[in-house]
C-alpha cells in the first residue's frame, strides 16, 4: 500500500562542503541516500518535499556537520494479506519468484492451484494448466501476500495464487 | 515431529496428569502433561526466623514446542522420567520444508521466531539450497530428494545427463583490457583478425564510480556447435565464479535464445563459497548423473565427475579475470605463461646467439617457465620444420617475447593486485592494465622497428608486413581445438552411461518383473532410480583406461618443492590412470620434461634407450583432451638436439630410438654414398680395435680427417681457403698435438667412441659428431687428404678461441655459420645447447675442458659402452 509519510534522515557533511552550497549538498545527499531505498519494512518511492533542514551541529572530534532533515515521501509498504501485482522473475520446480517493486515474493507449489503443473518445455520451465493459464518468466501475476519479513535493506514475502481471481493476468 | 523431554529438566520427574489424548490437536506451547519434581528451595522458617533450604515438590506443565495433531503419546500417569524420553509424536500442519527469506513458503510463518520451549530452530529444517539463482530459497532434505527424483526421471526420459559448465577459460575467455577494443576498431592492426569476433558488454561496477567497464569476451572456437551438439545429450548448467550480472551477460552471448541454459545459472553470488565449487550446491542429493567441465580441478576438489579441460587462453597472459575468487594455485600461475611460452620457445631459438642472456633468463624464469612450457614445442616446431629459421623469425619471436614481457608483467601485477586488494580489485586492475597497455604501446613500435631492421639484413627483405602481423598474431592465436575433443569425450561418456543404464535396466526388469507385477509401478521406478549407474564411476573407468600402464616421471616441469602428487598435473595424470613416481625406475615408461632444460632425469631416461619416451607436457595434455593414449612421436623432445651435433654443440644422451634413426639419416644420407670408404676406415680404427682406442696416433689421424669437416661446418670456408699449404698445416697440427699430449687419452676416447658411435646406436652423443665428421670426410675424400690439415690449423685457432670463451659462447660462434651450409644444422640452435654438457661435447672446445669433465665423460662413455655390450649380449 502507498502512503505519504514524514520521515527523518540524519546527514553528515564534510567540512570541505561548508559554505553557501551546503544546503544544496544536503538535499542532493538526501535524494541519493533515501530515494528508492528499502528500510526493511517499506520502500521509499519518491521524496515529495523537504519540510525542514535543522541547524547543523558540529560533531565533536570529527569536524563533520550534522543535519537532521525531515521530509515527506511516498512510501510503499506491503502488508500480509494484501493483493499485489508483480512480474515473474524465475520459475523453479518448487515454485516461482515474483518481483513486486523491490519486494521479492516466492510462490511455492503449495500456494499454486493444483491444476497448474510444473512443466519444462524446451528449456523454459513454467507452471501451466495447459489451457489458458501459464506462469512463466516474464508473465504478470496477481498474488496475495501470505507472509512478509524484512531484513535491513531487503524484504521477502511469501505469496499465494491459490484463490479466486489470483494468478496470471490475461493480457 | 517427535517431542522429547529436554535435558534441562529437574529429573527425576513424575507424571501427574496427561492433558491431551492421541488424535487431539495441540497448540504451540500447549501442555502435553503435568508433572512434579522435587527441588531444594529456601523457605522461611518461623522457628529459626530465617530462610532454610527445604526439599519440596513442585508442579509444572510440559509443553509442546510445535502445534499439530498428537499422533502418539508415550506417557502415563505415575511414570517417572530420569532423562530424555520420547513424549509424543506430533503431526504438524506444515513442516516448513520450503523456506524463503526466513519464512515458510507454504504457510507464510516467520521461521526466525523462537520461544522458550524451542529446541530446534525452524530455520534448521530447511538448509539445502537447490535453486540456481536464489540463495534465499532453502528446502529440507526430504524436499530436495523429491525434487531430485523428479529431475532424474525427467532426464532419464529424455536420455540426458546434467552437464555443469564453467565459463571463464573453459568456454570463453574474458578480458577488460581496452586494447582489445582498440584492436577491434583498427582494421589495420595485425590482431584485428583475431579479435574481430570478440564480443563485448558493459557492466557497471560499483568500484568504478558508476562508470561501466567493458568486458571483452572471446568465445572458444567451435563453441556454438559444441553447445548445440552437447545440448542434445546433456542438460546444461552454468556454474561460474563470476558475478551474476557477468554470468547473465555471458549467457546472453553464448545462448541468446536462452534455450540451452535457461535459468540454470549459478554464479558466485549464489554459490555460498568464494573459493570452491561444490556439486552439492546444485545437486544436493546425488550426483550420479552429473558431468562437469572446468579448467580448474582444484576448485572441485578433483571431483570424479569432473572432465578437466585445458584452459582456454586466448588473451595471452590475462588468465581468468574472475580467478581472484579462486584459491591461488600453481597451475594458475603457470597457465598464463603457457602461451607466453610460445614466444619463449621462439625466443630460445633466437637467443642462442646470446647464451648468457638466455641462460640468465632461464634462471630467472626458473620453474615457472618450464612448468608452463606446454606450448613451447608446437611453437618451435613450425619454425624448425619450416627448415630455415630465418633471422627474421627469430627477431620476430624475440619481439613477441618483449611484448610478452609486458603482458607477463601485467599478469603479475594483476596477480599482486588481486592478492592484495580483493575488494576494490576492478579499479586497480583496470589501472594496471591501462599502465601495461601503455608499456605495450611503447614496446611494440620498438619491436617492429627491430623486425624491420633485421629483415633488411636477412633474406626476407620483402616480407616485413606479414612478419609484423605474425609477431602480433603470435600474441593472439585463434587455434584452439579443445572443444572438438571435448564434444567427443562427452558423447562417449553419454553413450557409456546409457549403455550401462540400459544393461542394468533390462536385467533389473527381467529379475523383477515376475515378483512385482501388479501395482508396484511406483516402487519399481524408485528402485530403478536407485540403480541408475553413477557417471563418476563410468568416467573414472573410461579415464583409467587412457593411461593405464603408463609410469610417468616428471622432470623440470613442476616447480621445485612442489609435490608432484599434489600438483594439478600429477593429479590430473593420475585420474587418467597413470602412475607417477619421483625417480626413473624399471617401470618408467614416460618422462615428461621441459623442452628448455635437459635435466639429470632426462639424461638418465635417455640412457635407457627407446624404452622410455621423453615427451613434453603436450603429450600429456593431448591424452587428457582426447581421452586416449596418443602417439608420442610428435611430442618427443630432446631428440632434435642430436641432429644439432653437427654444429658441435650437441647435448649428451638426449636421444632414443627414433631420433637415432633421424640422426643417422640426416647426417649420413647425403654423404654416405660418397664416403663409405672413409666411414669404414674410421669404423675400423675406432670400433674394431677397442683396446687401441687410447692410442694417440689413431687420434691424430682421426682428428686430421675430421678437422676440416668441423671447420667447414663451423665457418663455411671458401674454396681458396682449402688450397693452403698442406705441410705447414701439418706442422701446426703436430705442434698442437704435442702440446695437447696430456689430453690425448681422453681425446682419443672421444674420437674412438665417435667412430664407434656410427655402429652403436646408444652412444648418441658421439654419433652426432661422427655423423658430422662423415659428412666432412665425404667432401674431403673428393678433394684429397690435403685438405684435412688445412682444417686442422683452423681447428687449432678455433680451439684457442674456444679457450677464451665460455663453452656456451663456443656454441654461439657455431650458430651463424650453420645458417648457410646445412639446413639440418639449423635445428641445432637448441636452448639446451647452452648447458655445460653441450659445451663438453663440442669438438673444438673439448680439449680445453677441465679434467674433471673429461673424466666424467670418459666414465660415462665406458659405462655406456659396457651397457651396450650387455645389451648386445
Amino acid at each position: 500500500m502507498f502512503f505519504v509519510k514524514v520521515l527523518e534522515h540524519r546527514i553528515h557533511l564534510h567540512p570541505s562542503f561548508f559554505g553557501a552550497q551546503a544546503s544544496a549538498y544536503i538535499l542532493d545527499q538526501l535524494y541519493r541516500d533515501r530515494e528508492g531505498s528499502n528500510t526493511g519494512t517499506m520502500m521509499i518511492v519518491a521524496i515529495i518535499d523537504v519540510d525542514d533542514i535543522s541547524e547543523p551541529k558540529i560533531v565533536p572530534g570529527s569536524g563533520y556537520a550534522e543535519y537532521d532533515v525531515s521530509f515527506r515521501a511516498i512510501v510503499w509498504r506491503p502488508f500480509r494479506g494484501e493483493v499485489v501485482d508483480g512480474m515473474v522473475s524465475s520459475v523453479v520446480n518448487n515454485g516461482f519468484f515474483v518481483d513486486v517493486g523491490g519486494l521479492s515474493v516466492f510462490v511455492s507449489k503449495a500456494m499454486i492451484p493444483q491444476q497448474l503443473k510444473y512443466t519444462v518445455e524446451g528449456a523454459t520451465p513454467s507452471f501451466t494448466d495447459g489451457v489458458d493459464q501459464t506462469v512463466e518468466r516474464g508473465s504478470q501475476v496477481r498474488l496475495r501476500i501470505k507472509g512478509i519479513r524484512g531484513e535491513m535493506g531487503q524484504m521477502f514475502a511469501i505469496g499465494s495464487i491459490r484463490e479466486d481471481y489470483l494468478g496470471p493476468l490475461l493480457q | 515431529m517427535r517431542i522429547y523431554t529436554p535435558p534441562g529438566l529437574a529429573y527425576p520427574i513424575t507424571v501427574t496428569k496427561v492433558t491431551c489424548r492421541e488424535g487431539e490437536d495441540v497448540k504451540e506451547n500447549g501442555a502435553l502433561f503435568n508433572y512434579q519434581y522435587r527441588a531444594k528451595r529456601e523457605v522461611w522458617d518461623d522457628d529459626v526466623r530465617e530462610n532454610v533450604e527445604k526439599e519440596l515438590d513442585h508442579r509444572a506443565d510440559f509443553e509442546s514446542e510445535v502445534e499439530g495433531k498428537v499422533t502418539s503419546l508415550n506417557v502415563q500417569v505415575g511414570q517417572v522420567m530420569n532423562g530424555r524420553v520420547l513424549v509424543a509424536e506430533i503431526e504438524e500442519p506444515c513442516k516448513h520444508e520450503v523456506q524463503f527469506g526466513g519464512m515458510c513458503a507454504d504457510c507464510g510463518r516467520d521461521m526466525n521466531t523462537v520461544s522458550y520451549s524451542t529446541t530446534v530452530k525452524n530455520t534448521e529444517r530447511a538448509t539445502i539450497n537447490t535453486v540456481h539463482g536464489h540463495t534465499a530459497l532453502l528446502v529440507s532434505q526430504a524436499e530436495a530428494s523429491r525434487a531430485d527424483e523428479e529431475a532424474k526421471r525427467r532426464l532419464l526420459d529424455s536420455r540426458k545427463l546434467s552437464l555443469v559448465v564453467d565459463l571463464d577459460q573453459t568456454v570463453i575467455q574474458a578480458t577488460v583490457d581496452p586494447t582489445v577494443g582498440e584492436w577491434q576498431e583498427d582494421e589495420t592492426n595485425p590482431n584485428h583478425d583475431a579479435v574481430k569476433h570478440v564480443r563485448k558488454f558493459q557492466l557497471v561496477d560499483e568500484g568504478l564510480a558508476g562508470r561501466g567497464t567493458w568486458y571483452y569476451i572471446k568465445l572458444r572456437p567451435g563453441l556454438k556447435e559444441f553447445l548445440q551438439i552437447i545440448a542434445q545429450f546433456y542438460e546444461l548448467h552454468i556454474y561460474t565464479m563470476a558475478t551474476r550480472a557477468y554470468a547473465k551477460e555471458i549467457a546472453n552471448i553464448v545462448d541468446p535464445d536462452h534455450k540451452l541454459f535457461a535459468d540454470r545459472i549459478l554464479s558466485r553470488d549464489e554459490n555460498g563459497s568464494m573459493n570452491s565449487k561444490n556439486l552439492k550446491r546444485l545437486f544436493p542429493v546425488d550426483t550420479k548423473m552429473v558431468v562437469i567441465i572446468d579448467d580448474r580441478g582444484d576448485v572441485w576438489s578433483w571431483s570424479p565427475n569432473l572432465v578437466k579441460v585445458y584452459a582456454y587462453d586466448f588473451f595471452v597472459g590475462i588468465g581468468d579475470i574472475n580467478s581472484a575468487f579462486l584459491p591461488k594455485q600453481q597451475a594458475l600461475e603457470a597457465r598464463p605463461k603457457q602461451s607466453a611460452k610460445k614466444e619463449k620457445g621462439g625466443k630460445d631459438v633466437k637467443t642462442s646467439d646470446t647464451p648468457e642472456a638466455s641462460s640468465s633468463e632461464a634462471k630467472s624464469d626458473g620453474e615457472s617457465s618450464s612448468a608452463a612450457s606446454k606450448k613451447s614445442t608446437p611453437a618451435s616446431t613450425p619454425l624448425t620444420t619450416n627448415g630455415d629459421v630465418s633471422a627474421v623469425d627469430r627477431m620476430v619471436s624475440m619481439a613477441g617475447k618483449q611484448d610478452e614481457g609486458s603482458l607477463d608483467e601485467k599478469a603479475e601485477e594483476q596477480d599482486k593486485t588481486i592478492a592484495a586488494q580483493l575488494a576494490d580489485r576492478p579499479l586497480l586492475q583496470k589501472q594496471k592494465i591501462l599502465d601495461a597497455a601503455d608499456e605495450e604501446a611503447k614496446a611494440s613500435p620498438a619491436a617492429e622497428a627491430a623486425v624491420e631492421l633485421l629483415s633488411e639484413n636477412g633474406d626476407k627483405r620483402d616480407t616485413p608486413p606479414p612478419e609484423g602481423s605474425k609477431y602480433r598474431h603470435n600474441l593472439l592465436h585463434d587455434d584452439d581445438t579443445e572443444l572438438e575433443h571435448l564434444t567427443q569425450s562427452l558423447r562417449n561418456i553419454h553413450q557409456a552411461y546409457f549403455d550401462s543404464y540400459d544393461r542394468d535396466n533390462t536385467t533389473l526388469k527381467s529379475s523383477r518383473v515376475a515378483e512385482l507385477r501388479p501395482g508396484h509401478s511406483k516402487k519399481r521406478s524408485i528402485d530403478e532410480l536407485e540403480h541408475i549407474p553413477d557417471a563418476a564411476i563410468i568416467m573414472s573407468d573410461m579415464k583409467n583406461r587412457v593411461l593405464a600402464g603408463v609410469h610417468i616421471v616428471f622432470s623440470g616441469v613442476v616447480p621445485l618443492g612442489v609435490d608432484i602428487h599434489n600438483h594439478d598435473l600429477g593429479i590430473w595424470a593420475k585420474s587418467f590412470g597413470a602412475n607417477i613416481s619421483e625417480n626413473i625406475g624399471k617401470r618408467t615408461t614416460h618422462v615428461i620434461a621441459s623442452a628448455e632444460r635437459r635435466t639429470a632425469k632426462v639424461r638418465q631416461a635417455a640412457k635407457r634407450g627407446g624404452r622410455i619416451a621423453i615427451v613434453n607436457q603436450n603429450w600429456l595434455y593431448a591424452c587428457f583432451s582426447q581421452w586416449k593414449r596418443v602417439d608420442e612421436d610428435v611430442y618427443r623432445i630432446h631428440t632434435d638436439a642430436t641432429t644439432n651435433g653437427k654444429s658441435g654443440k650437441d647435448l649428451p644422451d638426449g636421444v632414443e630410438g627414433k631420433p637415432y634413426s633421424e640422426v643417422v639419416l640426416s647426417s649420413s644420407e647425403e654423404e654416405a654414398a660418397q664416403t663409405e670408404d672413409e666411414t669404414d676406415d674410421s669404423l675400423t680404427t675406432g670400433s674394431k680395435t677397442p683396446n687401441g682406442r687410447l692410442e694417440i696416433d689413431t687420434d691424430v689421424d682421426e682428428l686430421e680427417q675430421y678437422a676440416p669437416d668441423d671447420q667447414r661446418k663451423d665457418s663455411s670456408p671458401t674454396e681458396e681457403e682449402r688450397d693452403e699449404d698442406w705441410g705447414s698445416i701439418m706442422n701446426e697440427v703436430d705442434e698442437f698435438m704435442g702440446s695437447e699430449a696430456d689430453d690425448s687419452d681422453t681425446e682419443s676416447v672421444r674420437t674412438a667412441t665417435a667412430s664407434d658411435g656410427t655402429k652403436t646406436p646408444p652412444s648418441q652423443r658421439k654419433r652426432k659428431r661422427d655423423a658430422v665428421v662423415d659428412g666432412g670426410e665425404a667432401s674431403d675424400a673428393t678433394d684429397g687428404d690435403g685438405e684435412g690439415d688445412e682444417g686442422e690449423s683452423r681447428l687449432q685457432k678455433r680451439k684457442k678461441e674456444a679457450l677464451a670463451r665460455t663453452t656456451s659462447l663456443t656454441n654461439v660462434a657455431n650458430v651463424p655459420s650453420t645458417n648457410g651450409s646445412t639446413p639440418a644444422a639449423e635445428v641445432s640452435v637448441d636452448p639446451g645447447g647452452e648447458s655445460k654438457e653441450g659445451g663438453r661435447d663440442d669438438a673444438d672446445g673439448e680439449q680445453e675442458e677441465e679434467e674433471d669433465d673429461l673424466e666424467a665423460a670418459l666414465a660415462a662413455e665406458m659405462e655406456r659402452q659396457s651397457e651396450e655390450d650387455g645389451d648386445a649380449a
